[in-house]
Parts: C-alpha cells; structure tokens; sequence
C-alpha cells in the first residue's frame, strides 16, 4: 500500500514534468525546420571565432539576402569543436552544415556531395585547386566542398635579423642555413631565441618536413610504419629541434593556451617561427616587422609541404538536405571566398582576380601549395589515431631532448599491431 | 483501493497509518532529488553502463562487444595504467595538501582583526575567476623564460624550472594550481569554524588551555563533520580532475599531467570511442566509490556530529 | 604577555597581507592586460603598470559580441538554477539529517556516487535525454535539473543540519508543530549561514559553467557569458586582450556578491540562540 502510494507520487511528478516539456518539444526539436514565421533555419557550424566567425556571419547574411525564407543559425563552437559535433551527432541531432577537416572520423555521418555536384551545371569543379578534394574525399567520395586552406611557412622578425647582421632567408635556403641563422640570433641572456619549438607539435605538421627528407610516417599504401616512421630520415627531421633546444639556438614555446610561439614572436623575442596563415593578421595588428619564406630543404632533396585545409559538409541527418546543398555551394562560390579574407581562396579565378599570390607575405603559402602533393597519414591508415598516440608521445620525448632514434622505434613497435588491421 | 483495507479494525488504522507516515514524511522531504535522480541522471548513468559494452564510434553504429571494453582496458593499454598513475599521484598529493592549506587560509581568516570582509573577499578571489582566464593566467606564471615565476625565483637567484615542460615539475605545478583555486573548501572550513560555540574556548583558557590545546581538542573534533565533507569532495575532484590539465598541458609533457579523466575525456571527444570511454568510466566508479565507502564507513569513529551524540 | 600578543597579532596581519598579494597578484595582472596596448602585451619582463591605459579595450571587447544578451541569458540561468538548488537542496538535506527511516543510508551512498561518474560519460545519454524533451537549445537543461537538487550542496546542508541540537524540534513537536513546519519555521531560519554559502556557489558555479552552455545551447541568442568568452579562443590563436578584458569585467558582479554575502555565511551561530 505505502509502496504503491509513494510510487503513484513518482509517477505523476514525473508524468506532470514529462507533460510540461513535451507542449514544447513541437518548437524545439523541429528547430531545423521552421519557425513562426514560416522561415526554414539552417544551421552551420564553425569552429572560428573572432574576426573570421565575423566573416562567416556576413556570408550567411548575404545568403539570407538571397534565399528570403531562410534563417542561417550560425552554431560558434570555438575549440568545443569536437566535443559537441560528436554530442549533436551520437543523438541524431546535428547542425544541417558544418565546417570540417577530420574526414576519416566523421565521415560515416556526413552526406557524399557527388550526385549534388552532377546534378549542378553551374558547379565549376575545376576552379578549385584540385589537390584540395585529396583532403576531403574518403574512398572515391567527395565528403567536403574546399572552404579555406593554408600551407605552413617561415616567418621571421626583419629588425632581428637586421640587427644581428644575418642577411634574411629566401626561398631554397636549407636546414643548414637555417640552422646557422637561428645560433647567431639567439642571445639567450636577452631571452631572444632564433626559433621556437612546440614541444608537442602536431605530427600532422611536421610531416612537411619529413617528406622534405624524402620519408614520411606510414607507407604510400598505408600498410607499413617500420621503415617509414622509424627511417634515419624521418628520425633526422624530427631531431633538428629538439637539437636546436639543447643548443640554446631555439626555445620550447608553450602549447595550446600557454604562451604561444605567437606571442613570443610578437614580443620579438623570437627571430623565426613557423605557421599557417593564422597568426598572420596578428602579427601585422602588432606592428612587427616581418616578412615570410619558403620551408628550407634538406640539401638537394625537394621542399614540400602539407596544407591544412578546412572545408564544408552536409550532415547525413540534416532534414534540409538540398537546402544545405545550397548553402555549400554559395559558401563556396567566388562571391563568399572573395569575402573570406582570414585564410587562403581556394578557388583559381578568384586568386588570379585579386592577384592574392602577388603580395610579398603570401605568395610563399602558394609557392609551398604547389609543393604540397603528398598524401598525410591520417588518410592512409584508419588506424592512424591509433598510431599516431605512439607517435606523439614519442615526438614529445624527441622536443625535450631524449634519445630519438630509441623512441622512435618503440613507437613503430607499440602501433605495428595497428597497421595490420 | 480495495474495500478490504476499508473495513479494517479502527485501531489497526491508526497504527498502520503512523507507520506509513513515518516512512512517507521522510520520503516526501527527499523526493525531490529522488525525482530528479530518476529523471535525469539514473538514465543517462545507466546508458553509460550499458553503452561500455557495445564498441560506439558515436558517428556510426553502436556494436555489442560484450566485456571487451573491460580486458582491453585491464591487459593491453599502456594508457589506462599510466593515467591511473598520474591521478592517484595528483590525488596523493592534493588530497592533504587542500585540507591543510584550506583549513589553514580559513583560520587565519577566522581571526578578529580589522577588515576582514576586504581578506575575505581577495582570498577568494581565484575561485571567482572563469576557466579559459585562469588558464592563461598560470600559463603566464609557470612559462619557463618568460613566466613570472621564475622571475621571481630569479631574483632570489634560484633558476627555476620550465615547469609546463618539465615532466619532474609539471603534476607539482598542477597540484599548486588546483590548491590556489581552492576558495570553496576554505570558505566551508570558515563556516564550519564559525559555527563552534565560542563559549567553549572560553571554557578552555579558564581550564588554563592553550591555543595549540584548544585546537586539538575543540577545533577539530567540532570541525569533524565538515572535514567529512571536504575529504569526500576533494577525493571525487581529485579523481576527476581535468579541467586544468586540459586547458594548460593537454596531458604532457610526457604524460606526467595526463590524468585519469582526461584519458576518459579524450577517448570519447578525441578518439570518439564512447564504449571504451564508458567502460573507463565505471572503473574510476567504482573505486571513487569504494574510497568514499570507507571513508564513510570510518566516520562514525571519528566524526562527532552535536544532533547526533546529545541524543544517545 | 603584551608583547607575545603584539608579536601574534602582526604575524596574523603579514600573513593576511602576503596570501591577499598572493591572489590579487593575478587579478592585477588580468586588470593590466586588459587596458594595455598590444604592444606591450608581450614585453619581457612583464610590464605591471601599462604606459597608456587604453580603457576603450573594455568597451570594444564588450561589444564585438552581444554581451547584453548573454549576461542576461546568464542572470536567467544563474537566478532559476539557485533559487531552485536553495528550496530543494535544503528540504532533502534536512530529510536526509533528520529522519531515520529503511534504506536511508543506502539512498545516502547512492545520492553520493551521483557525484561521482564523470560527466563526460553521461554527457550525450543527457543529451539525448534533454533533446528527446525538446530542450536543446534551450536555457532549460541548465536550470531544471537545479530544482531537484544537487548531491554536493545536500551533502553539505546535511552536515550543517546534524551539527544542530535535536532539543529544538522536539520541543516544537511538544507544541504539536508538524515535520514541515519545524523544517519551515525552527531550521531553515538557522539554516542562513549554509544557504548563503550554497547560494554563492551555485552561483559562481552557473556563472562560470562552460560544459553545459556549450553542450546544450546552438543559438548566439542563447549563449551565456563564459560561450560568449569562449569565442575569443578560437582553434587557431587567442585574443588575450579580449579574454582578460570580459573576464575581468564578468567577475565583478560574483565578487561583489560575495563581499555583502560573506557576512552572513560566517555569522556566528553561537548568538543565534541555538543553546537557548
């Protein structure tokens, strides 16, 4: 009797609770459809946040303009990225669009685009740099329209280098020269570094530089590590900077929200540094006399470079489908990429019109593209998370200065029962 | 209802119906967690439980692997035990050190001196402070070259260390972090201290105690049930520290900072493997929940509760 | 005898003043970034005085987003969620404090563990949960489940209420007062100091949370101040300025709170008749 009394109790308190949700979820689960207005709103999400989130705003607006009976929700994650797409997605309620690079990861629950692109004639495919579609395909599929890319160069502070007499670097300089440059521009009495290492740098980065040295991390099939991630060339590409650190030509820069390569070559107490596009507008905000060059090669072997590239995609769930279809096409039209001014244009015709390759500070970002035509390894082996646990932790040890070659073949020994699979 | 309880004996009601209320008054006072804990956390935690046996890339299929979750955790992942490590280190350390120092900042600021709603209000001060600020703040202290920590140091003519970088430095420069955001233990502390009736210290000096007597033998055991408190809360936060390491180390350098929940937190935002994420879960679980077990099964010898003891 | 006083009482005075230094320091240190010019942002050793205070750093932070909107998306979380936390919390504490009844140490470790399974497990089952009711995107999710009660703050009124004499109530029970009235009229009048202490916390608590805005909120419109603080930092490169700026001017309004509040959690409950 009290048993049931108590549970009657539960019961309707859950029943009343249950009850005054549900006469809301009409307007809140629908939120992809419409609203009071008779308005459909399409949601995108983006993981860029002041200016370049700016930017983004507008280009929604300019398709509100466009499309009248359209709301484009522009969803901010920031650095929550990823942590709340896998949240949205696991229960079956994402944003219809979405800015995206990790494709191996998400691409299950992302919408092919090709039968959009056939469907298309006005989809000019052809205007994209085409090795862009290598970095948001997954098997024969196209996942991702190319929104953004960069590639990663050296930037270097021209007073610094002026006053330590060192003529600046140009393009085809080596590790030699650069090596040699960053020693004359370190006075560590002064806390002035020539070069910053991040001691846990991302091993998609670095692979720049070692298929500069003629390696790489995994095997063009992706089916071997041991020869590749442990070669004396992949070894020797790595242990430049954590060489540089015990020499005191190079400091151990902070990570993600510590002090920052940025800052510290702001500060001007770093002579080089190297990035993406990114810190770029920063810098000049900053007032930092600087000016940027090719990657240096390792001697008579080719430079090359990897592009982080970031693109947009329709979620498979996305109850608007064409709609987003829409939204990607016009966010990846000339007219939206003439608008994004935070990183590069991706599309040929609109770099050759505003003659973006011609300015002195970026026409080393499209010098780098063009040497940008290796496969990472992240795309290779579906594994490669796995592998690349092992690989980090070991490239870390390498930073700080410990035995590389030791390291670098236990990685290779803790992930080889990764590769196989 | 059935007419057979109707009929029953009136004084048999009246009996039956104190019982009832003795259980049901108390019933209805905590009903509403009950409630809440049916309708928004027994779910969610079963699904966890449930979901640590399936292999869920969250994007995709789930897919049931039974206790494989469990054994690959237990006999092929170097990573669970190495974050274990570093979590009980952290805890080791933290757990004593956030008693003492905040029992400490709380009687210091206990004593009657003049503006102390201003030393209040500074000391807590870094609990006020929001996460993403707090991190760049430490950053900004603990950077090798440039932090001013070391500054400091320098002018002393200690060097110190590049304590973010250092795997001998980093966990310590952790647990100093976590102890200086500490201002909810103390400020519990103070209210536990206040709350001890000042006429027994006076009793006691008459007695001819000291101040060190009086500590023992009234601040402590009078403070007992908030020690409680703040024991069984510091180990759950310590267990389930993250926040910090997140934001300032991401674990490193060389996994001296990589606790126990941000093996569980990168596993599922990271390696978007919720199962195994799920199954690391309910292992922390349960030994968070055996510690609080024993810890709470000990405080009836040495938690002296005033309610409780004038009763017997 | 005079002197050892003298002695003690400074001693209390320089530890007062060197831990206050040691965590205003930081606070100082938010305050000066905020009004320097980005060129002095990065000066080794740092600069504690800025040489210009560009006090327009604030305006600018504080409007390159709708920070109007949020603070107040933020006052309406924080207010529902406290004022609810307060009603409950204090009725289950004192449930839990003063009844014995079958199974009531079992529910006690039950309502403890709650505490314990990291949220970033229950995170998207809740998810589900809250999306299948229709509140994603909506403030709900952060405020509703506060009515029910949070374990850490029970647990906390619980201990509170034990270290309270039983005379009181049943001298009232005497008087024919039922279980609700001695709750309503004896304990939660005494129970001042432990709501104010619980109502600063959840405060901060809701003021500060990033996890739950970020999770269950999509819309601008919606955000809260620490999402709006959160853009600031994006996956590639920090406005410092930015951050330091709002941070600082969003922990204004919790600490002056917590200047009047403070004197009423550390009331001395010796005078307020408890031995009666």
């Amino acid at each position: 009797m009290r048993k049931w009394l108590t549970t009657l109790l539960v019961l309707i308190l859950v029943f009343a609770l249950a009850a005054c949700s549900d006469n809301k979820s009409s307007s809140g689960s629908d939120q992809s459809t419409k609203d009071s207005k008779g308005k459909t709103t399409l949601r995108f999400a983006t993981w860029d946040s002041g200016e370049a989130l700016k930017i983004q705003e507008e280009i929604a607006k300019k398709f509100e303009e466009k499309n009248p009976n359209v709301k484009v929700q522009v969803e901010a994650y920031g650095d929550g990225f990823d942590q709340k797409l896998a949240a949205s997605f696991g229960a079956k309620n994402p944003p219809d669009v979405m800015y995206m690079w990790n494709f191996p990861a998400y691409f299950q629950s992302l919408e092919p685009l090709d039968n959009f692109v056939k469907s298309d004639p006005e989809m000019d495919m052809d205007d994209f740099y085409q090795g862009l579609f290598n970095y948001s395909s997954m098997y024969g599929k196209v996942y991702g329209m190319p929104a953004g890319f960069t590639t990663r160069v050296v930037y270097y502070n021209k007073d610094l280098f002026d006053a330590a007499g060192v003529p600046y670097p140009k393009d085809g300089w080596t590790w030699d020269d650069f090596k040699a440059a960053a020693k004359k521009l370190s006075d560590p009495a002064k806390k002035q570094y020539g070069f910053g290492v991040r001691p846990e740098p991302d091993t998609y980065d670095l692979q720049g530089f070692v298929w500069s040295n003629g390696s790489s991390f995994i095997s063009e099939d992706g089916k071997k590590i041991n020869g590749y991630m442990n070669s004396p060339e992949t070894i020797e590409s790595i242990k430049i900077f954590g060489d540089m650190v015990k020499d005191k030509s190079a400091v151990l820069v902070g990570g993600k929200n510590q002090q920052s390569g940025d800052d510290i070559f702001k500060a001007g107490k770093l002579a080089m540094w190297e990035s993406g596009i990114w810190p770029l507008e920063g810098f000049k905000e900053a007032k930092v006399n600087f000016g940027t060059v090719e990657m240096p090669a390792f001697k008579g072997k080719p430079v090359k470079g990897v592009i982080a590239s970031s693109a947009v995609s329709v979620a498979k769930d996305s109850k608007n489908k064409k709609l987003a279809w829409e939204f990607v096409k016009f966010y990846s039209s000339a007219e939206a990429i003439k608008m994004r001014t935070a990183d590069l244009p991706v599309r040929i015709s609109v770099v050759k019109e505003m003659k973006t390759e011609q300015d002195p500070l970026i026409s080393p970002f499209y010098k780098m593209l063009e040497r940008s035509n290796d496969t990472p390894a992240f795309l290779l082996n579906k594994n490669w998370d796995e592998i690349n646990r092992n690989l980090s932790a070991a490239i870390n040890a390498v930073m700080l200065g410990q035995d590389a070659d030791k390291l670098m073949n236990k990685a290779v020994k803790d992930s080889e029962k990764y590769v196989g699979q | 209802m059935k007419p057979v309880y109707a009929a029953a004996a009136p004084v048999e009601t009246i009996k039956k119906t104190k019982k009832r209320w003795d259980i049901i008054v108390p019933l209805l006072f905590i009903a509403p967690w009950i409630i809440g804990f049916l309708a928004f956390t027994l779910g969610p935690l079963l699904y966890s439980l449930f979901i640590s046996f399936f292999d869920w890339p969250i994007v995709g299929e789930a897919k049931f692997i039974g206790l494989d979750n469990y054994k690959t955790m237990f006999t092929e992942d170097p990573l669970f035990w190495e974050s274990l490590g570093v979590t009980v280190k952290f805890a080791a350390l933290f757990v004593p050190l956030n008693i003492i120092t905040s029992l400490f900042l709380a009687i210091l600021l206990n004593q009657k001196v003049k503006g102390y709603s201003f030393f209040r209000t500074f000391f807590y001060l870094p609990s006020v402070i929001s996460g993403v600020a707090l991190a760049m703040i430490w950053a900004w202290v603990y950077n090798g070259e440039y932090g001013i920590l070391n500054y400091f140091l320098s002018l002393i003519g200690v060097k110190g260390p590049d304590w973010l970088n250092n795997p001998n430095w980093a966990l310590i420069a952790m647990v100093i972090a976590s102890l200086w955001g500490q201002g909810t233990m103390m400020l519990i502390f103070l209210a536990g201290l206040k709350a001890i009736p000042g006429e027994l210290y006076e009793a006691a000096s008459i007695d001819g105690a000291n101040k060190i007597q009086q500590f023992f033998k009234i601040t402590i055991p009078m403070l007992t049930p908030t020690i409680l408190f703040n024991l069984i809360t510091t180990i759950i936060s310590a267990f389930q520290q993250l926040t910090l390491a997140l934001v300032l180390t991401g674990g490193g350098p060389l996994k001296s900072t990589y606790f126990y929940a941000m093996y569980v937190y990168e596993n599922a935002f990271k390696y978007f493997k919720m199962g195994y994420s799920s199954a690391n879960a309910w292992f922390m679980f349960v030994i968070v929940l055996v510690l609080t077990l024993i810890v709470f099964k000990s405080s009836s010898a040495w938690v002296y509760y005033e309610g409780e003891v004038k009763n017997k | 005898m005079k002197t050892k006083r003298r002695i003690e009482k400074s001693t209390i005075y320089i530890l007062l003043i060197f831990f206050s230094l040691l965590f205003l320091a930081p606070f100082f240190w938010m305050l000066s970034t905020s009004v320097k010019s980005p060129e002095e942002l990065y000066l080794f050793p740092p600069k504690w005085i800025p040489s210009t205070f560009e006090w327009s750093n604030f305006k600018e932070a504080w409007m390159s987003q709708p920070f109007n909107q949020f603070f107040m998306n933020t006052v309406i979380v924080t207010g529902m969620s406290t004022i609810g936390q307060l009603l409950s919390s204090s009725l289950v504490a004192y449930g839990f404090a003063r009844f014995k009844f079958k199974g009531r140490d079992f529910l006690f470790i039950v309502l403890l563990s709650s505490m314990m399974i990291p949220w970033e497990v229950t995170m998207i089952p809740q998810y589900m949960e809250f999306n299948y009711l229709g509140w994603i995107n909506t403030l709900k999710p952060l405020f509703v489940p506060s009515w029910f009660g949070a374990p850490f703050y029970i647990f906390l009124m619980r201990q509170f209420i034990m270290s309270i004499p039983k005379e009181l109530d049943e001298a009232a029970r005497m008087d024919g007062a039922n279980p609700f009235q001695i709750y309503y009229k004896i304990y939660l009048p005494l129970m001042k100091p432990s709501l104010i202490l619980v109502a600063v916390f959840n405060i901060l608590t809701c003021w500060n949370d990033y996890l739950g805005p970020l999770v269950f909120l999509n819309d601008q419109s919606k955000y809260t101040l620490t999402l709006g603080l959160a853009q600031f930092k994006g996956m590639f490169g920090v406005d410092m300025e930015g951050i330091m700026a709002v941070t600082f001017l969003i922990s204004i309004p919790p600490l002056i709170l917590f200047f009047f509040a403070q004197r009423y959690i550390v009331e001395d409950t010796s005078r307020s008749g408890v031995k009666g």
